[in-house]
């Protein structure tokens, strides 16, 4: 399959707040209600269209806790977009959001999209974040903001889809270089390079055949009772 | 110069200083000479020192060499000795390259990974590893001497970056797992490093992959860095550039990095193929027909290529992962390139062997690619079918053995999971569809079983029992198959044809272990009749079969037949496990009561074990290739070792349990599965509930916030009701206080005046509605006793009524309900009116503070102009407050208004209680007019009768003034 972009996604948050789900359900459109803690980081990836063109996103999911944070800042750097996670049912999790993003805006490249993203929003009998806190918020920082259920995966094709449109827009403004792959290719030092062993290995002849065959008669039989 | 002439030429006359003395003199000068130079030259005399001296340099100036690296980071040559000089301490690889001469100030550079030239002995080494792993102990136990190295890989000077690359992978080489931690935690450290890959100087990017191999072994977390910094598109990009498997020694390294990223690492398989990056890997394997010379560094490129190919499909990796990855093989066209080297002419056996195993795990249980893998052909004359030239060099004894082992596990993978390709095997043995012209699959196996060479008929048993495995159609179809011997006997099955072999092995002559061909035979006869009762019937049917396997089992005999023992064990019980009894001679009971006659329960048991016991089985059991050291290793097959598995405890039950028991068992068997159908059915209840439960304490969960809501507004509703009544009654107060001492301005008075005078009208009013309310209410409870009285004197049977003057009363009533109704709203008004006022008023006090100036006399005019200053002063204040007791007023209008809203349901009700109380009278009416009349009619009978009558008689004329209700509280708040 051939694709016209391909964009690298993070998504990040604190532990719990449905970042695997939200990334399964991407991906296999299903929800799993008991969901292994993340370790470290976990990949994947889908094809979606915007504009007419076809764009590969490749995700990855991180694990939210501390012990992990120093291995999860690796990936900012390469990523063109972040998804940046809360619980609605969590006030915490949404308390944490500051932390979360000086830590991306520290390590990520400066035009790296970022959506911030209000996850469980079937669970609106628990809700402890207001959706408008949720708005205030991205507002200030700039960001994108949606409520979203990896549950009935309300908005959650919206959300990566989105954060790509605006990935999108970037590079058609310039903002972004795609192309940013280096070729290296110089000579001069080749000749440190092993020698090669032109010395050849035997080569067996694969099919001489010298079976020894029995002869064997074949009967009609009688199909079995 | 002259200085280090003199150490190096330690072996010159005269008293020279020991190393040690040497070196500390040459620390002292790192640590404290002021000039670079100085620091520099000492630095490099430590470097030309270090291999020599290598213990003394370590301990006294590895300590000075981090220093230097720290304070002089702008001379990048010091930089570069100093990193060279701690690379000499802690790499334990003797190196060939190094020339160290004083004044070699550029090394030459070279990969750094040889095959040493000079081997040291063994002793000599290991006194070298103990010292790389101390230097190392001791350089990383401050991590930040690791993010140093990091940070002096930035540096782009060849002299330094290139020194700190081997450092590093030195370092990861002694203290890997250590090294590895530190890099994983310090920012950007892995990213850093791959950045190493895209350096212009071959050299540093060759090392870079050197060092990244390191920083990757079995390091998941830095893998998936590693991989997410693009590691796959910048390999496979050097691969081509390099000439793919014509490539040198980077292509080995870059192939060898890459299974290092790939193996044991789903997240990263999923990475690559998501990446399209299999797609990549199809040019790799096109390699042409006329290769004339295989160098050894193609040979292991495409070696490691093949491995990478694995890696991808490997029987351990998640079934859907390797499903998906076996899909693009065949989309890409890989598996057909790799079917085109597997038929091609010239490849080396090795390479020839790994394709085979490659190709074998490409197809394993995908249908797709095993159809494809069945339509190869061969370019012979004729063309044949790859299988059928695979088959022939696996009972080819000419063959390798891994070869040969290769193609077993290719026709294994070929038929996992593939029925269709079960029956074509089994096919080409049955009467219908023989060819006789052409070798077929099942020839090749046949010829397999009965060849004279064991390894052949190990390799075509297990070839045929993975043809029946798991297909009960294919284990009936291959029991119709009958071979003649020899001419003029009568035919025999193919099924007997095994136990004969079985049984009379040894009047044969065979290359090979017999052990061998006997174990191949019972697997497949075991795989054969298993859960395939007809099967198990044909056996039975040949009365020679059973007294042999009991024979074999109850026979003391050696170690080496005790493999076979067990499986004859295992044959026997099979025919007891899956015996529907129709043979009269041997049921179930006949045969349990024959081992227990001649071989004894136990002693069956003990013989069963034995194919567990067995030092092989357990190998087998790990993975589906056939992998054996030496071929007489080649006992057990991965899947018979299932097999065994599933019967050994069945069976061992089975031979236990006499027949009233097995009876028993079943009835107890049905009652459980009854019972684990009710169970079934609870359970689905109790999930059903479940979810309904959790639906519930959802809902409660929302109602009772609603009402936690709901009772907030309440009291916060309370309490500024509260405060508003309390403000009110403030004002009241302020009010009256105002009030008497308001003379100076005419506009506050009047407003307040007439305000508190409205106020007290209104109040005066709302008394005597209230008076009225209860003289109402006092009327209606007259009116209810009456209404009572008239009641029981209806009963009594005598009574009269004024009607009308009732019913005028009643709309006297209404009337009177209208009239208040109507003076509660001019009430209304009124005080709509003083709200006007009042604002009105308020504008008045603020412009009404302008005196008239009188120009001639200044004085006067000033003071009064003070006066009136302090005045207006006083008036801003005093309409101020008026202001702010106005808001209150107004606050304390509306809750009138509201209350007057109440006020006016209250009326409504009571107006329907008027209503009701009419409609009650209207039926006393009704019923005192009947009585009216019977007492009338009575009266004239009693007239007639001649009898004196009263004429007003018995009605008690009550005082009957207005009444009903309209009752009005005036309340504030
Ligand atoms: N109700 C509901 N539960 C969710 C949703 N998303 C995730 N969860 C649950 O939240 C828990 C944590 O999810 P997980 O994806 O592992 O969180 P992560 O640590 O951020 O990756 C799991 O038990 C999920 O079933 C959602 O949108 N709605
Ligand atoms: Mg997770």
């Amino acid at each position: 399959m051939a694709y016209a972009y391909l964009f690298k996604y993070i998504i990040i948050g604190d532990t719990g707040v449905g970042k695997s789900c939200l990334l399964l359900q991407f991906t296999d459109k299903r929800f799993q209600p008991v969901h292994d803690l993340t370790i470290g980081v976990e990949f994947g990836a889908r094809m979606i269209t915007i504009d007419g063109k076809q764009i590969k996103l490749q995700i990855w999911d991180t694990a939210g806790q501390e012990s992990f944070r120093s291995i999860t800042r690796s990936y900012y750097r390469g990523a063109a977009g972040a998804l940046l996670v809360y619980d609605i049912t969590r006030r915490d999790t949404f308390n944490h959001l500051t932390t979360w993003l000086e830590d991306a805006r520290q390590h990520s490249n400066s035009n790296m999209v970022i959506m911030l993203i209000g996850n469980k929003s079937d669970l609106e009998s628990r809700r402890e974040v207001k959706k408008e806190e949720g708005e205030a918020f991205a507002r200030e920082h700039g960001l994108i903001f949606m409520e979203t259920s990896a549950k009935t995966a309300s908005n959650v094709e919206e959300a990566f889809i989105n954060t790509a449109k605006e990935i999108y827009e970037k590079i058609q403004e310039g903002v972004f270089d795609i192309n940013n792959e280096v070729r290296h290719t110089s000579l001069c030092f080749s000749f440190l390079l092993k020698p090669l062993h032109s010395s050849s290995v035997p080569v067996f002849p694969l099919f001489l055949l010298s079976v020894v065959f029995q002869q064997c008669v074949w009967f009609a039989t009688l199909p079995l009772s | 110069m002259n200085f280090f002439r003199g150490v190096m030429g330690g072996q010159a006359a005269g008293p020279q200083p020991s190393g040690a003395e040497t070196i500390q003199k040459l620390c002292d000068r790192v640590a404290s000479s002021t000039l670079l130079e100085d620091r520099r030259d000492a630095v490099r005399a430590l470097k030309s020192l270090s291999k020599k001296y290598r213990m003394e340099v370590g301990t006294q100036a590895m300590e000075h060499l981090i220093n230097i690296l720290q304070t002089d980071r702008s001379d990048s040559e010091i930089l570069g000795y100093a990193l060279d000089t701690l690379y000499n301490l802690i790499c334990n690889d003797e190196e060939e390259e190094q020339d160290e001469s004083e004044d070699a100030v550029t090394p030459i550079p070279a990969s750094g990974k040889h095959k040493n030239v000079s081997m040291p002995d063994e002793a000599m080494q290991k006194q070298s590893d103990d010292l790389g792993a101390q230097f190392t102990e001791q350089f990383i136990q401050d991590p930040e001497h690791i993010t140093l190295i990091l940070s002096l890989l930035e540096e782009f000077d060849f002299h330094v970056r290139w020194p700190g690359v081997k450092l590093l992978t030195a370092l990861l080489k002694n203290q890997g797992v250590q090294v590895q931690g530190i890099i994983l935690v310090s920012p950007m450290g892995v990213s850093r490093l791959m950045d190493l890959l895209a350096d212009s100087r071959e050299v540093i990017r060759n090392d870079g992959l050197l060092l990244l191999q390191q920083l990757t072994k079995s390091n998941a977390a830095i893998q998936k860095i590693v991989a997410f910094e693009s590691a796959f598109e910048r390999l496979l990009d050097i691969i081509t550039e390099e000439g793919s498997s014509d490539g040198g020694i980077v292509v080995e390294d870059c192939l060898l990095l890459l299974l290092n990223l790939l193996k044991n690492n789903s997240s990263n398989q999923n990475f690559f193929k998501e990446g399209s990056y299999i797609q990549r890997m199809k040019p790799w394997f096109e390699v042409g027909d006329d290769n004339s010379g295989w160098s050894a560094q193609k040979v292991t490129n495409l070696h490691l290529m093949l491995q990478l190919v694995r890696v991808m499909v490997s029987p351990v990796n998640s079934p859907g992962a390797s499903a998906s990855c076996q899909k693009s093989m065949y989309q890409c066209g890989l598996l057909q390139q790799l079917c085109t080297i597997l038929m091609a002419t010239g490849v080396p056996a090795d390479i020839l062997t790994e394709t085979i195993n490659t190709v074998s795990e490409v197809i394993r249980g995908s249908q797709v690619n095993q159809d494809y893998f069945a339509s190869v052909n061969a370019p012979s004359n004729p063309p044949r079918p790859a299988i059928v030239v695979l088959l022939m060099s696996m009972v080819n004894e000419r063959q390798p053995f891994v070869l040969r082992c290769a193609v077993l596990y290719c026709f294994q993978c070929f038929l996992y999971k593939n029925q269709k390709g079960q029956g074509e095997i089994v096919a080409t043995l049955l009467p219908s569809t023989i060819d006789a012209n052409s070798i077929s699959a099942g020839q090749l196996l046949c010829g397999g079983l009965f060849s004279a060479d064991s390894l052949s008929n190990w390799c075509a048993s297990v070839a045929l029992a993975h043809a029946l495995q798991d297909n009960l159609t294919q284990k009936e179809q291959l029991l119709r198959v009958q071979l003649a011997t020899s001419l003029g006997k009568p035919p025999v099955s193919l099924l007997q044809q095994c136990t004969n072999i079985l049984s009379q092995g040894d009047k044969i002559a065979r290359r090979g272990s017999k052990v061998q061909t006997r174990v191949g035979l019972l697997m497949l006869l075991c795989t054969w009749i298993n859960n395939c009762p007809i099967a198990v019937t044909h056996f039975l049917h040949n009365q020679e079969n059973v007294p042999f396997l009991t024979a074999q089992i109850s026979e003391n005999l050696g170690e080496d037949e005790r493999l076979v023992q067990g499986l004859c064990a295992l044959l026997l019980g099979i025919c007891i496990f899956y015996n529907d009894n129709s043979l009269e001679n041997y049921t179930k009971d006949k045969l349990k009561q024959l081992i227990e006659k001649r071989i004894g329960k136990e002693n069956f048991v003990e013989k069963l074990g034995f194919i567990t016991k067995h030092e092989l089985y357990s190998r087998a059991a790990q993975k589906p290739q056939p992998v054996f050291l030496s071929p007489e290793q080649m006992l057990f097959d991965h899947e018979f070792t299932k097999l065994v598995k599933e019967l050994e405890g069945v069976i061992t039950k089975a031979v236990h349990k006499s027949s009233e028991d097995e009876k028993k068992e079943e009835d107890v068997k049905k009652t459980l599965e009854q019972h684990d159908n009710i169970v079934m059915q609870y359970k689905d209840l109790i999930r059903e509930q479940d979810t309904q439960i959790q639906e519930l304490k959802e809902q409660v969960a929302t109602m009772t916030s609603q009402s936690e809501q709901m009772q907030t507004t309440v009291t916060q509703q309370l309490s500024q009701i509260q405060q508003h009544k309390d403000q009110y009654n403030i004002i009241k107060l302020k009010l009256g206080k105002d009030s008497q001492s308001q003379a100076n301005s005419q506009a506050d008075s009047q407003v307040n005046g007439l305000q508190t005078e409205e106020l007290s009208q209104l109040r005066e009013d709302l008394e005597k509605l209230r008076q009225q309310h209860t003289l109402l209410q006092a009327q209606l409870s007259d009116k209810d006793a009456l209404i009572n009285t008239l009641r029981s004197e209806t009963a009594e049977g005598s009574a009269a009524s004024d009607n009308t003057e009732m019913l005028k009363e009643l709309d006297a009533l209404r009337s009177q309900v209208h009239s208040q109704a109507t003076e509660i709203d001019q009430m209304k008004t009124e005080r709509q009116e003083l709200l006007r006022k009042a604002e009105a008023a308020s504008s008045e006090a603020v412009s009404s503070s302008d005196g008239s100036l009188d120009a001639a006399k200044m004085a006067e005019v000033e003071s009064r102009l003070a006066a009136q200053t302090s005045e207006t002063e006083r008036l801003k204040e005093e309409s101020k407050s008026l202001s702010k007791s106005r808001v209150d007023l107004d606050q304390q209008l509306a809750a009138a208004t509201s209350t007057a809203a109440i006020l006016q349901t209250e009326k409504a009700q009571l107006q329907t209680e008027v209503q009701e109380s009419k409609k009650e009278q209207d039926d006393l009416l009704m019923l005192l007019a009947d009585q009216d009349q019977k007492i009338h009619s009575l009266k004239q009978k009693l007239k007639a009768l001649g009898e004196p009558v009263d004429d007003e008689d018995d009605l008690d004329a009550r005082d009957q003034t207005d009444d009903d209700e309209e009752d009005d509280d005036e309340d504030e708040d």
